[in-house]
Order: structure tokens, then sequence, then C-alpha cells
């Protein structure tokens, strides 16, 4: 099965790297590990509204005249681009969502208060690697693998950005 | 007559602007003071006049006395009006202000100095016959030291800076083994936040919910408390959702606060307005004095809507010296309020802080709403300040009411640009533990793992159904059919002989 490849970014600076695949009305979409089947139930009563089920559940999916997405008249979307991705044969897709292994990001923005491990250190899946301060709380990055720290690309007291390269484990 | 003619609001966003709706309504002049963050802010524009004070960071613009001082004389304001956070609880700007010969609105410096610290409040708090926590009302010098007295008044205990505010520094002990650790880290915490290492233990409530009261007070020595608030919904000591009144409490012990509240404001010689926040305990039905802000709260609305007074206004006319217009007997508690804190926060992330244009902005209206924003479309929310841009406050005849009108404005409250913390609300006034009141302190952190399960699949059906529609391009709206106007012709007769000669048919 071939899917379609495209990676998404929000107005909230969210990217998704999402896989789909059309079967007649039901769609398969990927986003990371979870798999959705959607179903399109066709045009709503309403202009610019259209009707999908999700486990039995439907939904009703407006376009507001900028773009913006609403979602039952509750949850709202604002995309900022699709862009649609070669996919290459033998490439596995389930690579190309879950990103590089062995590199840890920060999920945040803030400041490194504590390093807890050294370069040529072994770690085990959840050992806490290191901390970072953001609005006055540490929050502590665990290791999402077992391995050895190949290198530490942070210093103690040095600010980092959400999505920066923390640490390599390999 | 207004108390004053002019009145300088030395703060920003949301709460700059509801004082400024009072300063307008007494028919007073209202004098904003901006940062270079804030230069098309709205509250900047709702000002009848604006200051510029300085650079973006808080402690060049914000807390910088002297250039708030300036603009005040030079605007030729006579009072200005601290809001909360920044310099509202500053005793050196109560007298800086107070010496420019303008009026602080809030309690005098002197006021202020009787309660420097946390332990401080705590000590005087006991002299008034307040409850408090067991401890002892001095700063724990080592480990050791600590241990000692943490068996000794028995664990849960709580590790507090001294100096400390906002719930920066306080860590729950559970047993001996987490004590050593913990009081390193809130003396580091307590340290870089305040310049301050002092902590002390208290005894940790069971069960604990946060209940404040309202203390009003005149210069003459009358006391009134406009009741209580909860506001037990929070993560990491920050509030989140407040109530009032409190679904935990009784009369009898609405009654015994509300006492305790009015002879505290005596000890001290209080005046304007307080708040006196307890932890309260409804397994053994205990309240333990916590300490006094000395400010308008960021929750004071809800007191309002029970009450019916307007308490920043009452406020500015405390400060100008007039007396309490009513007495306790005349206060009474209708029907319920809740206001949630509308945060530029990443739920899903920890809660960071988010920075950004608002590109998208719809405000709930309707019956029983309230909308304190310090926003709209187009407004930056600057990364220097309190996330904080926007507060929506809702009321009903009962709690059960309340929550109902809650959802359906939380549904209909929509803010692009920025993430914020409205889809969680609106999780959180669907859970039955809400609903039922039984919550504790510890209710975000201990379901914030179920709460981010739930978002993140609210976010993959929203991007599932997009992707779908991508697919099927459905994502581009249909051309709307626009109404044409109807061409008025000048002559009618002109019409007819453009038909005429169009007619396919020869008549001659």
């Amino acid at each position: 099965m071939v899917m379609k490849l495209v990676r998404v970014q929000t107005e909230l600076g969210d990217t998704y790297i999402i896989a789909y695949d059309q079967k007649g009305e039901i769609d398969t979409v990927k986003i990371g590990e979870k798999e959705l089947k959607v179903k399109y139930l066709g045009n709503g009563t309403r202009e610019n509204e259209y009707l999908f089920e999700i486990n039995g559940e439907i939904y009703s999916a407006f376009i507001e005249p900028d773009g913006t997405l609403i979602f039952n008249n509750k949850e709202f979307l604002r995309l900022d681009r699709i862009i649609e991705l070669p996919v290459k044969e033998g490439e596995r897709v389930e690579e190309l969502i879950r990103g590089k292994e062995g590199e840890v990001v920060s999920p945040l923005f803030g400041r490194v208060v504590k390093i807890r491990v050294k370069e040529g250190e072994a770690v085990n899946k959840g050992q806490p690697l290191l901390s970072i301060e953001a609005m006055k709380a540490e929050t502590v990055i665990s290791s999402p693998i077992s391995g050895i720290v190949q290198k530490i690309m942070v210093k103690e007291g040095q600010g980092v950005k959400k999505g920066d390269v923390l640490i390599i484990i390999k | 007559m207004p108390p004053f003619s002019k009145v300088l609001v030395a703060n920003r966003g949301e709460i700059a602007i509801r004082v400024m709706k009072a300063i307008k309504e007494m028919g007073m002049k209202a004098v904003a003071v901006y940062s270079d963050a804030d230069k098309y802010a709205p509250h900047v524009k709702y000002a009848d006049e604006a200051y510029w004070i300085g650079p973006p960071p808080a402690l060049e613009s914000y807390l910088n006395i002297e250039r708030i001082i300036d603009a005040a004389l030079k605007a030729h304001a006579d009072a200005i009006h601290p809001g909360y956070g920044f310099l509202s609880e500053n005793p050196k700007f109560a007298e800086a202000v107070e010496k420019a010969g303008i009026t602080f609105i809030g309690p005098s410096a002197e006021v202020m100095n009787k309660i420097k610290d946390k332990l401080e409040g705590k000590m005087i708090a006991r002299k008034a016959g307040v409850p408090t926590s067991p401890g002892p009302l001095k700063p724990i010098e080592s480990v050791d030291e600590a241990l000692k007295v943490a068996e000794e008044i028995g664990y849960p205990v709580m590790l507090k800076a001294a100096g400390g505010g906002a719930g920066v520094g306080i860590i729950r002990v559970d047993n001996p083994n987490e004590l050593a650790e913990a009081f390193e880290k809130s003396k580091r915490l307590s340290y870089s936040a305040f310049g301050r290492a002092e902590i002390y233990i208290e005894k940790a409530a069971i069960k604990p919910k946060h209940i404040e009261t309202q203390l009003i007070g005149d210069k003459y020595g009358n006391y009134v408390v406009a009741f209580e608030r909860e506001c037990t919904i929070q993560r990491r000591n920050q509030k989140l959702i407040e109530e009032a009144p409190s679904p935990s409490i009784n009369w009898e012990e609405r009654k015994e606060i509300i006492e305790a509240s009015i002879r505290f404001g005596k000890e001290i010689s209080y005046f304007t307005l307080g708040t006196m926040e307890f932890v309260f305990s409804p397994v053994t039905r205990e309240f333990y004095f916590l300490e006094i802000n000395k400010r308008v709260q960021v929750e004071h609305t809800v007191t309002e809507l029970i009450t019916g007074i307007d308490l920043v206004k009452l406020q500015i006319r405390l400060a100008a010296g007039e007396y309490l217009p009513f007495s306790q007997e005349d206060l009474k508690i209708r029907g319920h309020a809740i206001q949630f804190r509308i945060n530029a926060e990443d739920p899903l992330n920890n809660f960071t802080p988010q920075s950004g244009y608002i590109t998208y902005y719809k405000e709930p209206t309707g019956p029983g709403i309230r909308v304190d924003s310090g926003v709209e479309l187009g407004t930056w929310v600057p990364p220097y300040y309190d996330p904080l841009i926007s507060k929506l406050i809702v009321y009903g005849q009962s709690r059960d009411y309340a929550i109902q009108v809650g959802l359906r404005a939380l549904n209909d409250y929509k803010i692009g640009g920025v993430k914020t913390t409205i889809p969680l609300y609106k999780l959180i006034l669907q859970d039955p533990e809400f609903w039922e009141g039984t919550f504790t302190t510890a209710y975000i952190s201990e379901k914030m793992d179920y709460f981010m399960t739930k978002l993140r699949e609210e976010e993959e059906r929203k991007l599932a159904i997009a992707i779908s529609m991508y697919n099927r391009g459905l994502l581009k709206r249909k051309k709307e059919e626009t109404q044409k106007p109807v061409v008025k012709n000048k002559n009618n007769w002109k019409t007819y002989g453009i038909t005429l000669q169009s007619s396919p048919r020869v008549l001659w």
C-alpha cells in the first residue's frame, strides 16, 4: 500500500507529518503512531459544511471565509500550509514520521539548569538526562531510549528553544 | 463628585482596561503607561492619555517606579492604581507615590510594611486569632532542623519561601526521605526568584482546597468581608479557575473566616481591598491562614457578580478616604459565578507560555457572560509579561447553571494565533468530579495525563478531518454567489428600445 505523505503546519507552529490513503469514502490517516479512519459523508445542509464520521461519531466541518475550519461549531483549526512530500520507493513511511532516532529535543522554551549525564555514559530508557527551567518550574527530560550518550549539545545555564537538539543517544 | 480628576493605571493588559472602565464610569480621566512591547496594545488605545515608560523588560518599564511617577506628574494625575502584580504590593512604590503628592489606590506603605513576608503574616494571624497551620514562626537553618521540626508537627509538611509569592518555592514533602532534596530545591528556587533563601516549614492540609475571603476596609476601622472565593483549580500553585461562593464550606464555617478576616484587618489597621488566603481541609474542616494579598485580585470579578458590588470603584473611593457605604448585614450572596483565566499557554506542553499575534478572535456574549479581555484581533501577545490575556466570567442562578453557561461560553470563545487554556477548561467542565466540587489543589496535576490524552485525540481528529478535506479538494471555500445589485436604468424607455432591437423578430 503506497500512502501519500504530507507535512502539515498549523498556524500555531506545530508541524505534523501525516500519511493518508483513500479507499472510496474512507480515508486512512496516520498521525504519528495513531491511525484514524475518516468516512466522508458528503455535504452538510449548509453552504461550506461537510460531514465526516470517525469512530461512529459525526463531525461537521465548516470553512470560514479566512480558511478557518470549525468543527461542530466548537473546536477550530487554522492551517498554515500543507506540503506534499515525495515518497521514494523502499522508504518506510513510519521512519519518515518518527524522525531521527536518538535525538533528544527540548519540548519547551527555557534554560538548562542541570545536566545529569556525561558524554560516553550509558543511559537507560526513562533515566533523567537534564532539567530545564521554564516559568518558575523545573522540567526533567528523560531518555526516550536506552543507549550511550554520544554528544551533549547544550551547557548548564544555556537558554533553549522548543525543538532544539539537547543530547544525542546512540 | 468623582474623588479624583485623573487616575494613572500602572499596569497593562486585562486589568488595566478593567480599572480604566471604573475610572471612566466615575467621570474621571484614565491615563495609561506602556512599554515598547505594548505600543499598539488595547489598554493604551482605551485610555484617555498614554505615556511611554521604557523598553519591553518589566524591570525597565512596568516595574520602573521613577518612570511611572514621572508619567503621572507629566499627566497631572492625582491618583495611581497599581492593578495586580508588578508594583501593586511594593511598599517602596506606595511610598514614592505618596511622596510625589499623589494618592496610591491601595493600602499605605506603612500598612504594607507591617507584613513584609509570609512568615510575618502568619505571626500577625496567630496574634489576631486567625487559624494558622502548626509550625514554628521562624526560618529553618539546616536540613537537620527541618527533619526535627517535621517530625514534631507530623508529615505531610510544606516547605515555603518566606519571601515568596505566586507559589514559587513551595514544595510538599510526604516523608523524611524526600526532605533533604526538597529543602535544597526550595532554597535554590527561592534564592533565584526573590534573592532570599529563607525557608520555613508548616503542616500540610489533607485534601487541601484554596479558599480566600474578600476583606474590605476604610481608613476609619470599619470592615466588611464580601464572602469567599474558592480557587482550588490550580497548576503549580497558579490559579486557573475560581468561583464564588465556595461549594465546599457551610454558613458556620463561612462566618468563622469572615470574623477571623475582620480581626486580622483590625490588627494591622488595614484599608481598601485585601484578600485573606486560606487553605481548607474538607476532611478535618480546618482553615490554615496562608497570606494576605494587598491588592485587587485577578479573581475579584466573581465576588462582584455574586454581591453586585463594583470592587474597583469601591477601592478607589476608599483610597480617597470615603467611609464604607454598607455594613456586613447589607451583603447577600446571589447566584454563583465562575472565572476562567484564559492564558496564552500550551496545556499539551507543560503550560509553556506562548507569544504571537492574535489572528482570529470571537468573544462569547449573551446571558450570564462577562469577558474582561486585554486582547483583540491583531494584538501582539509579548513574551515578556504574564501569559493571562483574558478572563471569562460566567454567572448562573446556581453552580450547575453557571457550569452550563461556562461550557457554552468556552465553546463560543475562539482565539487564534496563540495556544490557550480554553480547550483544557472545556474538558474540566465536563468532568463529574468538577460538578461535585470534591476536587483538591492537586486536581490538575493528578488528571493532567488524562486531559492531555483527550486534548491530543481532539487535535488528531481535527487534523484527520482536515487531511480528508484536503484529499477531496474541499479545503477551498466555494465561491460565494454574490447577490447582484439590481441595476436600475435611469430611463425605462432605454430598456424597451434595447429589447426591441435585440429581438430577432422583425415587426415591420
